[in-house]
């Protein structure tokens, strides 16, 4: 029987180093370690070139080549007959294995050696099993299969944004035994990714803030492309990124608006999965652990998959929730004013309209968006105690200044529910029906607004 | 001629080579597919003229077939635990008969090997396994390494350490 590449996919992750013969024009034979052998497709495969050496050499002048590789597993032992194609110095296999390989290089001493020049693809003409005794396999640590159907079922019942993504969080925990995840939007006008819902983290971390291309999380964002490191790098961790970030902003202490990312301290293994609508990248879906190759193929697969549903929920959902919008606007009864305790220490609300960041009595809450929508909210609450409200007119008020037509406002407003919660504010802003909600507020506020350059 | 130079093994290499490193070795057919197979072990000569690795005749069954047609061979030594590297290459490498002493060489190899292995949290049993030949499948292939080259990952990989040709 033909062995096929995806069956043998468990000893491409570089447990056990792979070898590369290659032959010159002369017929002197060379052989040379391989850092990386990256699985492209069911008929391909990607090797590192780090250095010109003579195997580089070698597969220049006589494409044909063979790669041992071992299953750390079981030790059944592959030899795969290869033929070089060409060279890719940029793009998502590129960005895939540079990543892969920044883990590989810091896990084997090799950090600032290994750099990788260019993704060498191959076509696989034939595989062939050495001859030899194998280990049994130990039993597979959960059915993949059966994780991905059970979460597609329950994402399915998912009627609102908030439940799909604490629903996805839950599945992650229970079904994929993954217990550090968060869920990150996209702001592509501002080239940013923000923090929706986290789980297994001391700080959920929401609202915190990665630039695309920034890390493992940036990088899939940017490449539209899974990205996934076996072990510790410090070039894709996050500690390093805020703490760049930091020193970058340059803002005044006061004016500290970075959230920190969550993040898991000692985070070996990382994994990234754009979840997308169609070519359109809406988010990521980002997982990590502590121990060492943690995600293989196998669950990169699976992620895939279920942030496959997870894009597709996400934009019906959005889709439904404009049409009930529209459909209710016209018949939308006028709420009864609200109007805020008389007594009590009066809440001071700073709005900056620098950044449209909000600070409540000095704290910082929320900036972008999400902050200019509260600002709004607040106003109109002063001037006329309204508390109700329907996402399509934040859509359309222009003191909100969505970045994009398409821009996610639920996860906007999501995100700005967890952040007053998380910071016990006496404002509140809870769901009445699809697309509207309503406005608490538990003290008397003053509103102060800070203009440009105040 | 050769014999007229100095061995191209120093003691050093000889040492290194002969201790608990991964071993693999690539033939070929000229314009044709390479061959390659994992060796179990290695013995020099006195003289340091020669290598002789062990092999699983079953699992290098391509590899023996290539040299036996044009004796040409690459063998690669590298020590997992700090990456040295080296790879000795040849053209007149050829199948011997095993000398006596050979099986016990290729199970100290095995042991010195994984045991090297076991503290960079490698699983041992794994290469045991992979490493494992009967003895009835032994053999030995033989060549007078004729260059040298560093191969420890960096850019002074493939640099040729001396030529004996």
């Amino acid at each position: 029987m033909k062995i096929k590449l995806d069956a043998i996919r468990a000893c491409l992750d570089g447990a056990i180093p792979g070898t590369i013969a290659t032959c010159s024009p002369d017929g002197t034979p060379n052989m040379a370690y391989l850092s990386q052998v990256q699985y492209v497709d069911a008929g391909h495969v990607a090797l590192s070139y780090q250095f010109f050496n003579t195997t580089r050499r070698n597969i220049l002048a006589n494409p044909h080549a063979r790669v041992a590789v071992i299953d750390p597993e079981t030790g059944a032992h592959y030899r795969l007959s290869l033929q070089y194609l060409r060279t890719e110095q940029e793009g998502p296999l590129f960005e895939k294995m540079k990543a892969k390989l920044a883990g590989i290089a810091s896990h084997s001493g090799m950090a600032g050696v290994f750099r990788l020049l260019g993704s060498d693809i191959y076509r696989v003409l034939d595989i062939e099993r050495v001859p030899g005794a194998v280990l049994p396999p130990p039993p597979p640590r959960a059915n993949l299969l059966a994780a991905l159907r059970a979460s597609a079922e329950q994402l399915c019942l998912c009627s609102d944004l908030d439940s799909l993504l604490v629903q996805t969080l839950t599945c992650l925990e229970i079904h994929f035994d993954i217990h550090h995840a968060m869920v990150l939007m996209l702001d592509a006008p501002n080239a940013r990714l923000y923090t929706v819902a986290s789980r297994g983290y001391t700080q959920s971390g929401v609202g915190s803030e990665i630039a695309l291309g920034e890390g493992v999380i940036g990088v899939a964002a940017r490449e539209g492309t899974p990205i996934r490191i076996g072990h510790f790098a410090a070039e894709y961790s996050y500690t390093l990124a805020i703490r760049d970030n930091l020193q970058r902003s340059g803002l005044a202490p006061q004016l500290e608006t970075e959230i920190p990312l969550p993040g898991l301290p000692g985070s070996r293994s990382q994994l990234a999965v754009p979840i997308r609508a169609g070519q359109r990248v809406l988010g990521i879906l980002y997982v990590e652990s502590p121990q060492d190759l943690r995600f293989g193929y196998d669950d990169e697969d699976a992620l895939v998959s279920l942030a496959g549903g997870l894009g597709a929920a996400i934009q019906l959902l959005q889709h439904a929730s404009a049409e009930t919008a529209e459909r209710g606007a016209s018949v939308s009864p006028a709420a009864e004013p609200g109007s805020a305790p008389a007594a009590g220490p009066i809440l001071e609300v700073r709005h900056y309209a620098e950044n449209d960041s909000i600070f409540l009595d000095g704290r910082y809450l929320i900036k972008g968006v999400a902050g200019a929508i509260l600002w709004a909210l607040l106003n109109d609450f002063a001037a006329g105690g309204r508390i109700a409200f329907s996402n399509r007119e934040l859509r359309l008020d222009p003191r909100i200044r969505l970045p994009d037509i398409s821009d996610n406002l639920e996860a906007r407003l999501i995100l700005l529910g967890r952040r007053l919660v998380e910071h016990q504010a006496p404002i509140r802003i809870d769901k009445t029906g699809r697309g509207c909600f309503k406005l608490h507020i538990g003290r008397p506020l003053a509103l102060l607004h800070i203009p440009h350059g105040g | 001629m050769t014999q007229a130079l100095p061995p191209l093994l120093d003691d050093d290499q000889a040492a290194f080579i002969s201790g608990g490193v991964s071993i693999s070795a690539a033939a070929c057919r000229s314009g044709g597919l390479p061959s390659m197979a994992r060796a179990t072990g290695c013995r020099i000569a006195a003289d340091r003229r020669s290598i002789t690795i062990l092999l699983s005749a079953t699992a290098s069954a391509g590899l023996i077939d290539d040299v036996r047609r044009n004796g040409a061979i690459a063998v690669v030594f590298s020590l997992p635990a700090d990456h040295r590297t080296l790879q000795f290459k040849g053209g007149d490498a050829r199948v011997v008969p095993l000398e006596p002493g050979d099986e016990a060489l290729a199970e100290r190899y095995v042991d010195a090997f994984a045991g090297g292995l076991e503290p960079l949290g490698y699983p041992t049993q794994v290469i045991r396994c992979v490493l494992a030949c009967r003895p009835d499948d032994l053999t030995a292939i033989s060549f007078t390494p004729s260059a040298a080259f560093l191969q420890t990952p960096g850019p002074d990989a493939g640099n040729a350490l001396r030529s004996g040709a």
